[in-house]
């Protein structure tokens, strides 16, 4: 009765076959695994359902946050029953970008929550400390902001909501940026239903430099400019002539104080800040150019910036748009709306030959002993605009300052290029957003680039402008 | 003082991992290493295993100041002994290595679970010594039967009964009828299911021999995956399938009908998905946790936060947070594991996982035996999916699916049909009867 014997050869390769199989999903499921951890799990770490934080306060002290010149700006201090808290002594100075811990956490605090709670002193310092039960020091984060830099754009938008953002047009770096109505991250906790009660509805919380939804007003012209110069071949010709309105399917435009310019060609058009010559030029731009040209200028997609959590811009027109809000389009009212870290990476990649840098505000981890744990290297996203784009719209942003709506500002030795903007943002024509986009060269060539707004304020020229001057002046002086 | 030890231990908890994985991997490497030197790895793997199970229990006597832990542990490396003795009383076992992974799963499931509820720790205590005891109990059952496989019709019988009681009867957990409840202890019978399962289909194909073996495993295999769709059970459905598809493909060779086989169940799967929407929600909570972090993402974002902020080294034995996770000494005890012991343990853990599962093929591929080289082919690819359902879960490597860690997750059902699993194994070139004349029947 005994069976006879399988023949083990004949089933050898099957088995082999089904261990591969089970093996690669193994070894693949082993290799996700480190994947994660070294690289996917920031975004799970940082995330404020996670509250595993307690597990690293236990043995680190968080580390302090510097701007790039050496000042403090957030550090950890212990108080008389020997409790930590978090120290901001600058106040409000840096609340959007620094963030807050407390209350949950944001802005760089959140994001770096993590390093700022890992130590790398030395390991017998960390033996010793934890032998001796005291918290080692955990690394230091040095920003890329300029303090004085910041102060004067604090200071220079006094009363007014809105922001300013400066940046470093060949690095990425931001070297100032400020959002009001802001906060006082040292007492957030105590403040907190005041500060989002949703009846006031100023959302202090907000940081408007980057999530502001901004219509762009007459610095959009630049988008358009560079539109019409696609549209016709890199050709600058244009030709108009301003009586000081324009009229698209019963809708009337005016310009600015119902100025008639007069003739005009592309440079005149665009450093008069023309709304008739402008209106006239978009509707009888191909649409689908007008929209990729915007596309390519990061419309309508999440920017390349690694500052939080960024708005998109929007910009839409198509065949089925008419023709009166195309017109309003052009001269940066209509649907269209940017944030102002928007405005300010357009004219950093003119600044910098059209090549535009990723921007960025945290700099360096630094252990307690000096070595840098971590550095962040300038990234290049490519080039925003051609060499003949950029030549071009450097003469007409040089004639907006020398000769244009900003020429009444004074800037001191800078060379500056810009544009104004006069952005209405209700029905009351009357009252609206003072915008400046541009950036200042001083003898050594060195740049900034930067974006003001200030909400109602009036007119670019009058606020924003010179709120500019004073940026441009700390940073250079 | 106690913080100093849980930092130092982190060093050699790791340690221990990563020598017992080192030599399992040897040992996939070396099947054919001699013998002297194959029991000089074997007993470094065992002082490895009672190594880590006494540091992760004097750690939680000096935390917890509790010394039940110290009783535990004596009497957790007894039962690791009566192991060792009743297999090598049984048989000469099929792979030492097998038998030291089995207990280094069990020591990481002694250590988290005493981690996480002392009260499941002691109970999945009595459930390994009841196990151990039912195994050799099996065993000596098996022995006793003259030809197992013309008992095939019995296995399909028993199994599909068994799951149609529980698709009519079953305490529904999680949206699945999974349990049976008498009183205080409630079984899943699909545990259980999964041997005769293995038994039933090994049968028909045994038996027959050519189409009319495949027909019948086909039908059966059928019937049992439709059942345990219709309560739900999704997870153990694929698990049966996969099983069925897998052993089909190597007894018969055939290329043709495995991918027919794997047409037909994609198939399947995708009018499941469109038919079952507890299957969408698991699938928006894997490609996305955080976007539904609050609802359907909470559990395996949580868990994904425990392995992420345990880092590659860990927080450390008991320095970690994982009762935040739902479910953790159950289906999410290995993020526990990732967040104590660290990613490069965790890392090492699933490499001894597959180490385990190379052995189980290893062993079925020196069977002797056809019916009990497919039983253990069938253990193989079993222990696998299910390994690689319930880690993949975890990690975000795959949708979860609810099932068990083998040996490793809390459940009585699971761990004694696993440690009959082994046992059987192990025993697989000894499992015939001889008569009193000698004469040996398979």
């Amino acid at each position: 009765m005994t069976k006879e014997r399988n023949t083990k050869k004949a089933i050898r390769k099957e088995i082999y076959v089904v261990a591969a199989l089970f093996t690669a999903v193994f070894v693949a499921m082993a290799v996700f695994l480190g994947y994660f951890v070294q690289v996917g799990s920031k975004d799970f770490i940082y995330n404020s359902y996670n509250s595993r934080f307690s597990v690293f306060t236990d043995d680190v002290t968080r580390g302090s946050i510097y701007t790039a010149d050496g000042h403090i700006i957030a550090e950890t201090k212990t108080d008389d029953e020997n409790n930590e808290y978090r120290k901001y002594p600058d106040d409000r100075l840096f609340s959007h970008s620094v963030g807050y811990v407390g209350k949950g956490m944001s802005g760089l605090e959140a994001s770096y929550s993590f390093d700022l709670l890992k130590s790398h002193i030395s390991l017998d310092e960390q033996i010793n400390n934890t032998l001796s039960g005291i918290k080692s020091p955990g690394d230091s984060l040095y920003t890329t902001f300029d303090y004085d830099t910041q102060k004067a754009a604090y200071d220079g938008l006094d009363m007014f909501d809105g922001a300013v953002i400066a940046i470093e047009p060949d690095t990425g770096k931001v070297i100032a940026m400020v959002s009001k109505p802001d906060y006082d991250p040292n007492t957030i906790a105590e403040n907190w239903d005041a500060i989002t009660d949703e009846t006031k509805n100023n959302s202090a919380l907000l940081n408007r430099a980057i999530a502001g939804a901004y219509p762009p007003g007459s610095t959009f012209k630049i988008v358009t400019t560079i539109a019409y110069l696609r549209d016709n071949d890199g050709d600058d010709y244009f030709d108009y002539n301003c009586k000081g309105s324009i009229t698209v399917d019963d809708y009337k435009i005016h310009c600015s104080s119902k100025k008639a310019h007069g003739s005009e060609d592309l440079l005149k058009a665009f450093s008069n800040s023309c709304n008739s010559a402008y209106a006239y030029m978009g509707i009888n731009l191909d649409r689908e150019v007008f929209l990729s040209t915007a596309n390519s200028l990061l419309f309508n997609e999440t920017l390349p910036a690694a500052l939080g959590n960024t708005r998109k811009s929007k910009f839409d027109i198509d065949d089925s748009t008419s023709d009166s809000i195309v017109a309003q389009t052009a001269i940066g009212q209509g649907q269209t709306t940017v944030s102002p870290l928007h405005m300010c990476m357009l004219v950093s990649a003119i600044a910098n030959n059209g090549e535009l840098m990723e921007p960025y505000m945290a700099d360096k981890l630094v252990s307690e002993e000096g070595d840098i744990v971590s550095a962040t290297t300038p990234k290049s996203y490519g080039k925003l605009l051609s060499d003949e784009e950029v030549l071009l719209l450097n003469e007409y942003m040089e004639a907006v300052v020398m000769d244009g709506t900003a020429d009444n500002v004074d800037f001191g030795d800078l060379k500056v290029y810009g544009k104004t903007g006069t952005a209405e943002y209700s029905t009351n024509k009357n009252v609206t957003h003072s915008w400046f986009v541009g950036y200042a060269v001083n003898d050594s060539g060195d740049k900034l680039a930067i974006a003001v707004i200030m909400e109602g304020a009036g007119y670019g020229s009058k606020y924003a402008a010179p709120l500019a001057a004073k940026v441009f002046n700390a940073y250079f002086n | 003082m106690v913080s100093v030890l849980i930092s130092f231990s982190r060093i050699t908890l790791l340690a221990f991992v990563l020598a017992f994985t080192f030599i399992d991997i040897i040992q996939i490497f070396e099947f054919k290493n001699s013998e002297v030197f194959g029991s000089v790895m074997s007993t470094i793997q065992s002082v490895m295993v009672v190594l880590l199970l006494c540091n992760t229990s004097i750690i939680l006597y000096l935390v917890r100041e509790d010394s039940i832990y110290l009783f535990l542990l004596a009497g957790q490396l007894l039962l690791f002994a009566l192991i060792g003795i009743s297999l090598n009383k049984l048989t000469y076992p099929m792979s030492k290595a097998l038998i030291n992974n089995m207990m280094f799963f069990l020591t990481l499931s002694f250590a988290f679970l005493e981690r996480l509820s002392q009260g499941r720790a002691i109970r999945q205590f009595v459930f390994a010594i009841v196990s151990l005891i039912i195994s050799i109990i099996v065993i000596m059952i098996l022995r006793q039967i003259k030809r197992i496989e013309s008992f095939m019709y019995v296995f399909a019988a028993i199994g599909i009964i068994l799951l149609l009681i529980v698709s009519l009867a079953g305490k529904v957990e999680y949206g699945a009828k999974l349990s049976l409840s008498f009183g205080n202890i409630s079984i899943q019978p699909s545990e259980f299911v999964k041997l005769s399962f293995l038994f039933f289909i090994s049968g028909c194909i045994v038996t027959y021999k050519d189409f009319r073996g495949f027909l019948f495993a086909s039908v059966g295999a059928g019937l049992h995956v439709i059942i345990l769709v219709l309560s739900k059970d999704l997870g153990t459905a694929l698990i049966f399938l996969v099983a069925y598809v897998l052993l089909i493909f190597i007894a018969y060779k055939n290329y043709i009908v495995l991918g027919l086989e794997i047409s037909v169940a994609a198939i399947g799967g995708i009018l499941a998905y469109n038919l079952f929407p507890h299957i969408q929600s698991r699938f928006i909570a894997w490609s996305d946790p955080l976007s539904v972090v609050d609802d359907k993402g909470y559990q395996i974002s949580q868990s994904l936060f425990a392995i992420g902020t345990g880092g590659w080294i860990g927080s450390g034995f008991t320095a970690g947070q994982p009762t935040k996770i739902p479910v953790v000494t159950k289906d999410f005890i290995f993020a526990a594991m990732a967040e104590e012991l660290g990613t490069i343990a965790a890392i090492c853990i699933i490499i001894c996982l597959m180490c385990t599962c190379l052995q189980l093929f290893n062993v079925a591929f020196n069977c002797e035996e056809s019916f009990y080289m497919l039983v253990v082919n069938g253990i193989a690819i079993i222990f696998s999916i299910q390994t690689i359902l319930n880690i993949g879960g975890v990690i975000k490597f795959i949708p979860s699916t609810g099932v068990t860690l083998p040996f490793i997750s809390y459940g009585g059902s699971s761990l004694l049909s696993m440690f009959i699993c082994f046992y059987v194994a192990e025993c697989s070139n000894d499992l015939f009867y001889i008569d009193n004349k000698g004469r040996r029947y398979d």
